[in-house]
């Protein structure tokens, strides 16, 4: 089926993969927290019941397993109550089946602490800004990264020799502690630039252009400090890509014909960038979850911040959503990168035409 | 006729990361005319390779020439900045088939714009767009009696090894070059396909594409039907060099005796003649070694000939490495 | 042997292996000579700048950092090396079953495998970690660490073990009568041994990594100070805005300094492996 057309089926092959994974993500998003020994309705109990009486806690306490999906509701949405006036608990399968509706559906229930306040609410709040940071710092970093690993593989000599250790170096050294130092230099001794927010305090959120420069001039730290990390890490794999792809016998025979260096230059960029990019889609959680921290650091209004706040009130519902739209973006990011992959590397369709993956 | 190829006591070596010189040919000197193909042969690892990158006048680090010199047209190689090589000598005068051709295709590049890069490179001064360079491609492998259209039009992978190694012959080929230097351009194919490839060549040595031509393999037979001269290759030497029929019927050197026999089984009716393998492995050429490179495995050796290094000798017409041999 | 001769000639590998060694002696034997039953104790005033009672300062609960540091030294080290080794153990055994024997049951690692890879193992981490209240130890911590990175080992020790798979050495084994735990332990493992060795590095680094990120951001053990405990208290107590320098840089310091370390050992190990990276 479909073998006429090789890269839709690539491209639906790995789709389904795709969706599948996502399915068991928000399966592990349900189960997880339920292992621990939290339970929300506690923490809200915790919150809301002082100062009620027994029945007003017991009515609180089954509206809260209501809110939570825990116990059977009628159609109308009326709590059930057995013969001994008890509430019924909903089985542990069709919680999850209600969850996965909801989830779908893109409801990601309420925030326990900020209660009755949408998580998903929290979350759109939050996106703009880490996307903004994000997006374009992981992007130009891997570029910027990669451009220096090839030419250290091609220049070798003094250049490698610098870059090399400096790469490797950059590459250890974990976000936040570069975040720290950063902040620590440039804001707090040197004063150049504002170690907090993304904005300025004084100011409210407009396009004047006012705000728009008080952005960039607080984007300028957490930018780099994800930036430089980043571009460690690729320029070393890319470095050890290009040296083996110098070696192959098609570089060798492009040298043999009298090819240009730039042309040769070229031909070993592109491919050695190939396994890169799969490194990318691979290592795309982990960048996402130290730009994360990053934004920790720098208390920059997104994702990150509103996981960390989540964690320190313990408003689990918000931690959950925010781990499965993290979960969920990198699963497009890797389902972008196959496919690109796809129509770049011609070795892959025909592996798969053959038989392998 | 004069010589369109010399080579004059060539020597070339590889510096290790630690400065240690590693002599990977020594002394090879030779001579071609128009139109002689001139067959080297030996054991992996003995220097064949190396002295490809040496008659093109490459030298990548980290190879550097030791001294002697090549010529082409009277023109030599050395000493010319890789620029020049680049541009004046490869794929113009002096061109290469390399070995494993399945792999020196970019694989993530179409036959023809891999094709087209070669002649960009070489003839965008002369005015030659990327188009035309299509065109003049369409009609180079039309001549060979090739699926040109879905072969030109297809990446590496999606042809047979044959067709790719055609392909690698075609695009070596394409500026008529004075001279080929095909290495080992059968190895790692199936018989049927060494036969197509090899007829190729020899089409296009009768369309006068190219008409000089060396031809490296670890198959001495085979040299019997393609060359005119042939080299034996010992350790980055050559131990004899006389013609065709010299080498294959009347060796002399005891290496290529020991060669001959060990290849024999390959010849069709003679397969009940067991293969005799030559025993040992070649010297290290990280060290100079002063006396004869293969005294330790040769079977008449005698104990002097590990004292002085061997120089050509004239025995029965060919040249010899050997004070022994008769 | 030779391959450790060959290591020593590189300056890479010296480095990295006399830091990272140097460190693991001292976190072994510096006990004895600083006492860490007081390690939690307060001695002196809040943030004092380091002097000559106090080499390191002390941070805003009045706890000489030194004694911190080389408590949370200690913990980071035994999370990374917990989890290495729980991920590099895990990891190994799926692999080679996997890229040795193939079959469904390979296809059903396989698909595991790549499933956890794309999920971000952060994710996991965060989501139980909030779970665990009263549980949050050093030790879980470490094993969930663990429970989380052994697809890295398992895909990249399955991709060796089937390209071993086709070697020669290994089919005649095979057509000898060896069973497939004989054709394992003794032609598969001894081939893998020094790759596993680099991924286990790689992985003791992940797992410090992992362990100060997560406890950065407030999810760290309860029973014990970490490197990444003692940075997120600094943060939380305002050390970075107030310029307190010593509640910041000596951890990271230490932190990069450990993982450096074994990227140093792991990358000068991959040059002796793999002749092209050399030159």
């Amino acid at each position: 089926m479909l073998k006429q057309y090789p890269t839709l089926r690539y491209i639906l092959q790995r789709g389904v993969w795709y969706f599948l994974t996502f399915l068991v993500a928000i399966a592990i998003n349900f189960i997880l927290p339920r292992l621990g020994d939290r339970n929300p309705v506690d923490i809200m109990m915790a919150k809301a019941s002082q100062g009620l009486s027994d029945e007003a806690v017991k009515e609180k306490r089954e509206s809260f397993e209501k809110e939570f999906g825990l116990i059977e509701v009628t159609a109308e949405g009326k709590i059930i109550h057995d013969a001994n006036g008890k509430t019924v608990k909903v089985s542990g399968f069709n919680q999850f089946l209600n969850y996965l509706k909801m989830t779908l559906s893109g409801d990601l229930g309420k925030s326990i602490q900020k209660y009755p306040k949408n998580v998903s609410d929290i979350i759109i709040e939050a996106v703009p800004w880490t996307l903004a940071l994000q997006f374009p710092s992981i992007l130009l970093g891997w570029i910027f990264g990669n451009v220096l690993g090839a030419l250290a593989a091609y220049r070798r000599g003094v250049f490698d020799r610098v870059i090399f250790p400096m790469a490797l170096f950059m590459s250890s050294v974990p976000f936040f502690v570069f975040g720290m130092v950063l902040v620590y230099w440039f804001a707090v001794v040197l004063g150049w630039f504002p170690a907090m927010e993304a904005y300025s305090g004084a100011l409210n959120p407009s396009l004047s252009l006012e705000f728009i420069g008080s952005m960039g001039y607080h984007y300028v730290l957490p930018f780099f400090s994800i930036f430089l990390i980043l571009a460690g890490g690729q320029a070393i794999g890319m470095r050890s890509m290009g040296i083996y792809e110098l070696g192959t016998d098609y570089i060798k025979y492009a040298k043999w014909l009298g090819l240009k260096e730039t042309k040769i230059l070229s031909y070993l960029f592109r491919n050695a960038m190939l396994p890169q990019l799969t490194g990318l889609a691979l290592s795309i959680g982990s960048m996402v979850g130290g730009a994360l921290i990053t934004e920790m650091i720098f208390s920059y209004p997104g994702l990150g911040m509103a996981m960390l706040t989540a964690i320190g009130s313990n408003d689990y519902t918000v931690i959950q959503g925010c781990t499965l739209l993290v979960t969920t973006s990198v699963l497009v990011a890797n389902f972008s990168v196959d496919i690109m992959i796809g129509f770049l590397d011609p070795r892959v369709k025909a592996g798969m035409q053959m038989g392998g993956k | 006729m004069s010589a369109i190829f010399e080579v004059e006591n060539l020597s070339l070596h590889y510096l290790s990361r630690w400065g240690q010189k590693i002599h990977a040919v020594t002394d090879v000197s030779f001579s071609m005319k128009k139109g002689e193909i001139l067959g080297i042969a030996g054991e992996s690892g003995c220097g064949k390779s190396t002295l490809v990158n040496g008659l093109m006048g490459l030298f990548i680090p980290p190879l550097y020439p030791t001294s002697g010199d090549v010529r082409v047209n009277g023109e030599s190689l050395m000493n010319r900045t890789p620029q020049d090589i680049r541009s004046n000598i490869l794929s113009r005068k002096v061109s290469m088939i390399p070995q494993g051709a399945f792999n020196a295709l970019n694989p993530t590049r179409k036959v023809k714009d891999i094709a087209a890069d070669v002649i960009v490179a070489h003839l965008q001064k002369g005015g030659v767009t990327r188009k035309e360079s299509y065109d003049l491609l369409r009609e180079r492998f039309d001549l060979f009696g090739m699926d040109t259209e879905r072969i030109l039009n297809s990446f590496p992978i999606q042809l047979t090894a044959g067709e790719r190694q055609r392909s690698v012959i075609g695009i070596s080929t394409l500026l008529n070059p004075q001279m080929v230097i095909a290495d080992e351009p059968t190895s790692a194919l199936d018989v049927s396909t060494q036969k197509v490839v090899i007829k190729m060549i020899f089409d296009l040595l009768e369309k006068n594409i190219f008409s000089t031509m060396i031809f490296i393999t670890h198959e001495l037979p085979l040299l019997r039907h393609v060359a005119d001269n042939i080299g034996i290759m010992y350790a980055g030497e050559f131990v004899e060099y006389g013609t065709a029929e010299q080498i294959v019927f009347d060796p002399r050197h005891p290496y290529t005796k020991a060669l001959m026999g060990a290849m024999l089984s390959a010849e069709p009716g003679q397969r009940e003649k067991k293969p005799v393998a030559i025993e040992g492995a070649p010297p290290s050429l990280a060290k100079i070694i002063s006396g004869c490179r293969f005294a330790e495995r040769c079977p008449s050796a005698r104990p002097d000939c590990k004292l002085r290094s061997q120089a050509i000798r004239m025995v029965a017409g060919r040249q010899v490495r050997c004070e022994y041999a008769d | 042997m030779k391959l450790l001769r060959n290591l020593l000639k590189s300056p890479m590998f010296v480095i990295g292996a006399v830091l990272f060694f140097g460190t693991i002696l001292f976190a072994i034997f510096a006990p004895f000579f600083i006492d860490l039953k007081t390690a939690m104790d307060r001695v002196g005033g809040q943030y004092l700048e380091p002097s000559g009672s106090f080499w390191l300062g002390t941070d805003d609960l009045g706890r000489d950092y030194v004694k911190l540091l080389l408590q949370g030294l200690r913990s980071s080290l035994y999370v990374g090396f917990l989890a290495g080794v729980l991920a590099t153990t895990v990891g190994t055994l799926v692999g080679i079953y996997g890229g040795f024997k193939g079959g469904i049951i390979d296809d059903i690692l396989n698909m595991f495998t790549n499933l956890f890879i794309v999920i971000p193992s952060f994710v996991v981490l965060i989501l139980v970690s909030a779970s665990l209240e009263q549980g949050r130890s050093l030790t879980i911590i470490a094993l969930l660490i663990g429970a989380t990175t052994w697809p890295w080992t398992a895909r990249s020790v399955r991709a060796q073990a089937s390209s071993l798979k086709s070697r020669d050495h290994i089919s005649l084994a095979r057509i000898n009568g060896a069973n497939t735990l004989q054709i394992i332990y003794k032609h598969i493992l001894p081939y893998l041994a020094s790759y596993v060795f680099m991924v286990f590095i790689m992985q003791v680094a992940s797992g410090i990594l992992s362990e100060s990120a997560i406890s950065m951001i407030g999810l760290g053990p309860m029973d014990n100070v970490s490197l990444g405990v003692i940075l997120n208290q600094a943060k939380n107590a305002g050390a970075l805005g107030d310029g307190i320098w010593w509640g910041i840089f000596p951890a990271s310091i230490i932190i990069t300094v450990i993982v450096f370390a074994l990227f140093l050992i792991n990358n000068s190990m991959e040059g002796v492996f793999n002749p092209r990276l050399r030159k």
